[in-house]
């Protein structure tokens, strides 16, 4: 199987002498649902924006559907990015003064490509049909996740980051979220990688890697929210442990 | 609460620059027009005095608030952060005043010798005109300074006050109130429509005294015509919008797109543009007509020295206000930093925000232009009719070139200068800003 996302020896030491990735090799297989999963300050969200190109790691490599990102200048990581990579964020970064519609379209406009066929479709899909010309301030923080993960698939990414997307959403919205990230990997073949510290959530996803002080700290299959919460517990004694 | 301005103060000096440079100037300004009153109390010093300070009182007065109620919303952030931490509303405008209060002292203070230095520059043209004696001695006293203290702490705790109350008073956002700033337009530009009148028709024949009323007439349509920014600001997109977008691409989109959901918020950027375009054309067409009427007449020598101390007095007014207009566009384009930032997280390179700004830029300008050459009117063709007998100035267009050009060039450096500072650093770390 092809990977959609792999990692080399990342490595990132922040300027203030913090090191969030302290040497991690992962790969994330094509049409999989991957949870990342570990404790405040192990590096799961430097990881992600390492691997989507949005942060430069200070050492390591980065492919995205087989190609490296190599480019260390920011418009050349933005032009690499916005045709590779989709993103959703815990407070769902859209634009306040453009509507439902301009939100989704926005990173092809920005990539200078033609609206696309399906674009009513996927938002038809996703629910909001019917709310293409309101603002998000408008929407509930549900709504607005929903417009997120379809501004992240509109280019049509080989791979779709998600941080903490359930982070702000009540119970019920975070469900529903969860199952259109489920939906987008099993029903329209795209690949997800999610942080998360919640165990719920992890449940979602087709398999959790763990990760505690920058370095990987094993992985799970099949996950179960319980299996999860018990490992993750287990985690935080190792670590602590370790610093004794 | 006090306390905190304090702390505030000293903590964060950067943030509170565009206020202090506004008050600063606006008090030495001041300061030296009203040196003239305790210098003595001829016709000539009170005259200019009264005129030429009158005029900075207003335009201080406008350039502190601005300033100000954009620094304090800039900072909505702090302000929820400690009213989440149990501030009440009237502790946090208690802080908020506290801080203009102390900002307005210390730029006083240190306006003082500035203030001195320009007061004597005065004194000395109108002494070189041979409108005061040369054996008048210079004076800066008790109401240079209480004007100078009094006008910059009066207007800046008012102003505080006023943002104050709307920024911390609802938790939620403030809501606009179109109604009171369309009718506050109305009055002005009525206050300017009859000062102008009174110029055409009572000033008529009264030789150089009509620059009183109609110097006042282009101030007040500016004010008007800048309280009406958001309404001119859409029209203009609504006519230039269509070509920004042709030849514009994504980035004239971005630009059309952004001026109707966000017009009140660029609406702050071409209020300085206009105020300045106004003001300047004004005062300066209005001299130029003055001086051609003047031409001929028994003292050309004294025309000439009159022509200089009001050169001198328009090119105070017009630093003011241009600085005024950097410091308004770089607070309200400093303020977007987490807007850019979310546009780099969806895909947008620094060149394609550049673009964006570079485009608002030019529809803010063209408005701000427009709109400042309509106020410039009210003053030019009432005094060319009281003075030369002509609607229209038979004057040159350079000098107007010239004004428009500033405007262009200080609005663009100022946005893109700013939005350049504002884009450095990662997407992710601008969003959380």
């Amino acid at each position: 199987m092809n990977d959609a996302v792999r990692v080399e020896s990342l490595y990132k030491t922040y300027e203030n002498g913090v090191t969030a990735l302290d040497g991690v090799s992962a790969r994330f297989a094509s049409g999989t649902f991957t949870a990342v999963m570990g404790p405040s300050g192990s590096g799961k969200s430097t990881l992600l924006q390492c691997a989507a190109g949005l942060d430069l790691p200070t050492a390591g490599r980065v492919f995205i559907g087989g190609a490296e990102l190599t480019a260390t200048k920011d418009t050349a990581r933005t032009k690499f990015r916005r045709s590779r990579v989709g993103f959703v964020f815990q407070d769902y970064n859209l634009l306040p003064s453009l509507t439902v519609e301009q939100n989704v379209l926005l990173p092809l406009r920005l990539a200078g490509k033609r609206r696309p066929a399906n674009a009513r479709q996927i938002l038809d899909r996703l629910g909001l049909g019917d709310r293409t010309h309101e603002l998000p301030e408008r929407l509930s923080g549900g709504q607005r996740q929903r417009v997120a993960v379809a501004r992240a698939l509109v280019t049509e990414p080989a791979v779709v980051f998600a941080d903490e997307p359930t982070g702000a959403l009540d119970l019920r919205s975070a469900r529903e979220v969860l199952g259109l990230l489920r939906a987008v990997v099993h029903e329209y073949g795209r690949t997800v990688v999610m942080v998360t510290h919640d165990p719920v959530a992890a449940a979602h996803a087709d398999a959790v890697l763990f990760l505690a002080d920058g370095r990987l700290a094993g992985s799970m299959a099949h996950p179960s929210a319980d299996a999860v919460a018990e490992r993750l517990a287990h985690l935080g004694d190792l670590t602590t442990r370790a610093a004794a | 609460m006090i306390a905190i301005a304090l702390r505030n103060l000293k903590h964060r000096p950067g943030g509170f620059v565009a206020t202090f440079v506004s008050a600063f100037l606006g008090a030495a300004l001041l300061m030296a027009f009203a040196s003239l009153m305790d210098t003595g109390d001829t016709e000539s010093l009170t005259t200019t005095a009264v005129v030429g300070g009158g005029w900075c009182l207003v335009i201080v007065a406008f350039a502190v608030t601005s300033t100000l109620s954009l620094s304090v919303r800039q900072r909505a952030d702090q302000v929820a952060l400690l009213r989440s931490a149990g501030a009440t509303g009237p502790q946090l405008r208690r802080m908020i005043v506290g801080e203009a209060a102390a900002i307005a002292l210390i730029a006083s203070a240190a306006a003082v010798p500035v203030g001195y230095a320009l007061g004597r520059v005065l004194l000395s043209l109108l002494q070189d005109t041979g409108q005061v004696a040369e054996s008048v001695g210079y004076r800066f006293g008790p109401i240079a300074l209480g004007t100078g203290f009094g006008v910059t702490l009066l207007g800046a705790v008012a102003a505080a006050y006023a943002t104050a109350r709307r920024t911390a008073g609802k938790a939620g956002g403030r809501p606009e109130r179109p109604r009171l700033r369309r009718v506050g337009a109305v009055i002005f530009l009525l206050a300017g429509a009859n000062c102008s009148v009174l110029t055409a028709t009572l000033m008529d024949g009264k030789g150089v005294d009509a620059m009183q009323t109609a110097g006042q007439a282009g101030i007040w349509a500016s004010i008007g015509l800048a309280l009406l920014a958001p309404e001119l600001l859409r029209l203009v997109t609504a006519v230039i919008g269509p070509v920004v977008r042709a030849f514009g691409g994504v980035a004239g989109e971005l630009a059309v797109t952004g001026v109707h959901s966000r017009a009140r918020q660029l609406a702050a950027a071409v209020m300085p543009v206009l105020i300045f375009t106004g003001v300047a054309t004004g005062t300066v067409y209005m001299q130029g007509i003055e001086d051609r009427a003047a031409e001929g007449q028994i003292q050309p020598e004294y025309a000439q020295d009159v022509q200089t101390l009001n050169y001198v007095v328009v090119g105070m007014i017009a630093v003011f206000v241009a600085v005024m207009l950097v410091n308004t566009l770089v607070a309200a384009t400093t303020r977007r930093r987490r807007e850019f930032a979310q546009h780099r997280l969806a895909g947008a390179t620094r060149g394609q925000l550049l673009g964006m700004v570079s485009l608002e830029v030019v529809l803010v300008t063209v408005a701000g232009v427009l709109g400042g050459s309509s106020a410039s009117l009210f003053t030019i063709v009432p005094f060319g009719s009281a003075r030369a007998g002509e609607l229209w100035p038979s004057a040159s267009p350079w000098q107007y070139g010239v004004i428009v050009a500033l405007a262009v060039v200080l609005t663009a450096a100022a946005t893109i200068q700013t939005t350049r500072r504002a884009l450095r650093g990662p997407a992710t770390a601008g969003v959380r800003a």
